[in-house]
């Protein structure tokens, strides 16, 4: 990694931590991300190399983030793979907290939300249409560039297999904020829908600056979103009690959208409640989502 | 996550959790963005004639092992032709020196495991080597690999002529499936052979498509022939010149004579080679290509 200036610690991610660096030969600034796939005497495993080069064609897309370069170290007898990004300033968790705290806390501005969206559905219909779930979207996985505007889809899921891991390398817990109720209530089919739910989160803490369901454990994270949206019942969710996981909940009524987010205009009301539909299939689709009227005020050529 | 590859489907991730998702995508792909996805795509995958002719020999003896091969081992013709699809893009951008014949083995034989890698089959360079008398150790084709994955830049989900078959026999006058089936099958048939051909790397992947299928129709299905060449000409992706170019080769072509081609074509100096000097000098190459070998290694 000589052909690398280290710059900064950017990112403590599931897997190692993540560098900002500088490609000494052209300047360019990059992110550099170990990935816990190591090389043995077969060479590169299949499964990586499926799977990185299924990452470097979903990055041909500018909505998701750039891989630039695979770089291969040995390293105390160990041959490590290196993903080498194109460099963005910064992610819409730390964009979002720069208007929470700060010296001058606001509101993001509805245009930016609006854009911010709209470039998130298209990265998000993108990896859908090439027959790829994301399943781990949240702020810290979006980057931002902040001048230009931008964001784009990250940390697509190198081996994320089927079960997204509860805990990172640093024994940090993985949030369960943005994680659709099916996967909470233990389904073992889902499909676009986990994402779907995912921007419905994202969308909303864009809005209040405060993730929308934050809870602590499986439990709470469904009590959470039982309390907002009301408790589902065959009637709202056919299928619901058969889930893995069901049990009695305590019986809510749903709260208005609206008055729990008065910052949203009725479009945005409306686009919120069909991404956090209950029901899985009936839960819209990204590309669907980028047709609703929400978007109707923004200039799309742009994009 | 298993995203095996599928050359008819390059851009479906085949993500169990997504079967679903593809076969939504993949059934009537006519309506989807997919078709859109593919063209504008394809040119990133081609190797270009005028590279790759300087490179005749070496393409010669790399496809010549992979058809032993193939018909030794048994393979699966799409994992030859993908193994062949990688050495084409890779002579396309990196020169191989003649003399060093040894290394065109070593890229078919890489080519050919990133090939199985990619598709999950079992096949294990060893087994080829065995078979071939000479062996490169697991280090030197690790090296190649990772060479091969840097030229490519990891974009081992190519996009070749298969990847359109589908979207193109949407144009066939009948929708019967069992005859577009068979539509597929033949074309496919003539995909395998006219790979051999260098003048196939003229073409872009959907125009290569669409010339086999209209050569399959002509052959199977002669009544609707010219129904379904007037439908392609019509498609807004195709460049017709450059259909017609294509067809006339693919004509021109004589099916039978691509795989005996292949394996005897070569220049002789090379076969006259025994393992022993082709090791000899794969060990003072390597030597003299470290300075090449570990620019690769970051
Ligand atoms: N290309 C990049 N440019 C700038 N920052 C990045 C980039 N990639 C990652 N980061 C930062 O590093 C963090 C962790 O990276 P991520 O790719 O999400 O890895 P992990 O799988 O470890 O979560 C991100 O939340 C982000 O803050
Ligand atoms: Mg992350």
């Amino acid at each position: 990694m000589e052909k690398y200036d280290k710059l900064e610690k950017v990112g403590e991610g599931t897997y190692g931590k993540v560098y900002k660096a500088r490609d000494k030969v052209t300047g360019q600034l990059v992110a550099l991300k170990k990935t816990r796939l190591e090389m043995d005497e077969e060479g590169i495993p299949p499964t990586t190399l499926r799977e990185i080069s299924l990452l470097q064609m979903l990055s041909q897309s500018i909505y998701v983030v750039r891989l630039l370069r695979v770089e291969h170290v040995e390293k105390n007898g160990k041959r490590l793979l290196y993903l080498v990004f194109e460099y963005l300033d910064t992610d819409l968790k730390k964009y979002i907290d720069t208007y929470k705290r700060g010296p001058n806390p606001r509101p993001l501005p509805s245009r930016v939300t609006q854009s911010f969206l709209y470039q998130l559905c298209k990265g998000v219909d993108h990896c859908h249409s090439h027959g790829v779930l994301h399943r781990d979207l949240k702020p810290q996985n979006l980057l931002v560039d902040k001048d230009k505007g931008i964001l784009k889809v990250a940390d697509l899921g190198l081996g994320r297999a089927f079960t997204i891991p509860l805990k990172s390398y640093t024994h940090e817990i993985v949030t369960l904020w943005y994680r659709a109720p099916e996967v909470l209530l233990g389904a073992t089919h889902y499909s676009i829908g986990v994402d779907m739910w995912s921007v419905g989160c994202i969308f909303a803490e864009m809005a209040r600056r405060q993730p929308l369901f934050a809870g602590d454990s499986e439990l709470q994270q469904l009590l959470h979103i039982f309390r907002f949206l009301g408790t589902p019942n065959e009637d709202t969710w056919p299928g619901v009690s058969s889930l893995r996981d069901w049990h009695d909940y305590p019986q809510w009524k749903p709260q208005s959208m609206a008055l729990a987010l008065p910052m949203l205009e009725s479009d945005g009301i409306d686009l919120l409640s069909k991404m956090l539909e209950y029901n899985p299939s009936n839960r819209i689709s990204a590309k669907d989502a980028m047709e609703h009227p929400y978007f109707d005020s923004l200039d799309k050529s742009q994009f | 996550m298993e995203f095996d590859f599928d050359l008819e489907n390059p851009f479906s991730g085949s993500d169990e959790q997504n079967i679903q998702l593809s076969k939504a995508l993949f059934i009537g792909s006519t309506d989807s963005d997919e078709p859109s996805l593919l063209f504008s795509a394809e040119s990133d995958h081609m190797s270009s004639l005028a590279v790759a002719l300087d490179q005749l020999s070496t393409r010669c003896h790399a496809l010549s092992l992979i058809v032993q091969a193939q018909f030794s081992n048994n393979l699966d013709p799409a994992l030859a032709y993908l193994a062949v699809n990688y050495i084409d893009r890779f002579l396309a951008k990196r020169e191989i020196p003649n003399e060093k014949p040894w290394i065109a083995r070593l890229l078919a034989i890489s080519c050919l495991s990133l090939a199985s890698k990619m598709k999950k089959t079992s096949f294990s360079p060893a087994d080829l080597q065995r078979e071939e008398g000479f062996i490169f150790d697991a280090r030197t084709i690790r090296r190649m690999e990772l060479l091969v994955l840097g030229v490519l830049e990891w974009r081992m989900r190519s996009i070749t002529p298969f990847s359109f078959l589908r979207f193109f026999t949407s144009y066939f006058p009948l929708a019967n499936p069992i005859i577009i089936q068979s539509l597929k099958t033949h074309a496919s048939q003539i995909l395998f052979k006219s790979q051999n051909d260098v003048k196939s790397l003229e073409f872009k992947p959907s125009v290569i498509a669409a010339a086999a299928l209209l050569a399959a129709a002509r052959e199977l299905f002669p009544a609707h022939f010219l129904s379904f060449r007037t439908a392609l000409l019509c498609c807004e992706y195709l460049n017709k010149e450059s259909l017609a170019e294509c067809c006339a080769a693919m004509e021109s072509y004589d099916t039978t004579a691509g795989i005996e081609a292949a394996s005897n074509g070569c220049d002789s100096a090379y076969s006259a080679l025994t393992p022993v000097t082709v090791l000899d000098r794969h060990r003072a190459g390597l030597e003299s290509e470290k300075t090449a070998g570990s620019a690769s290694n970051g």
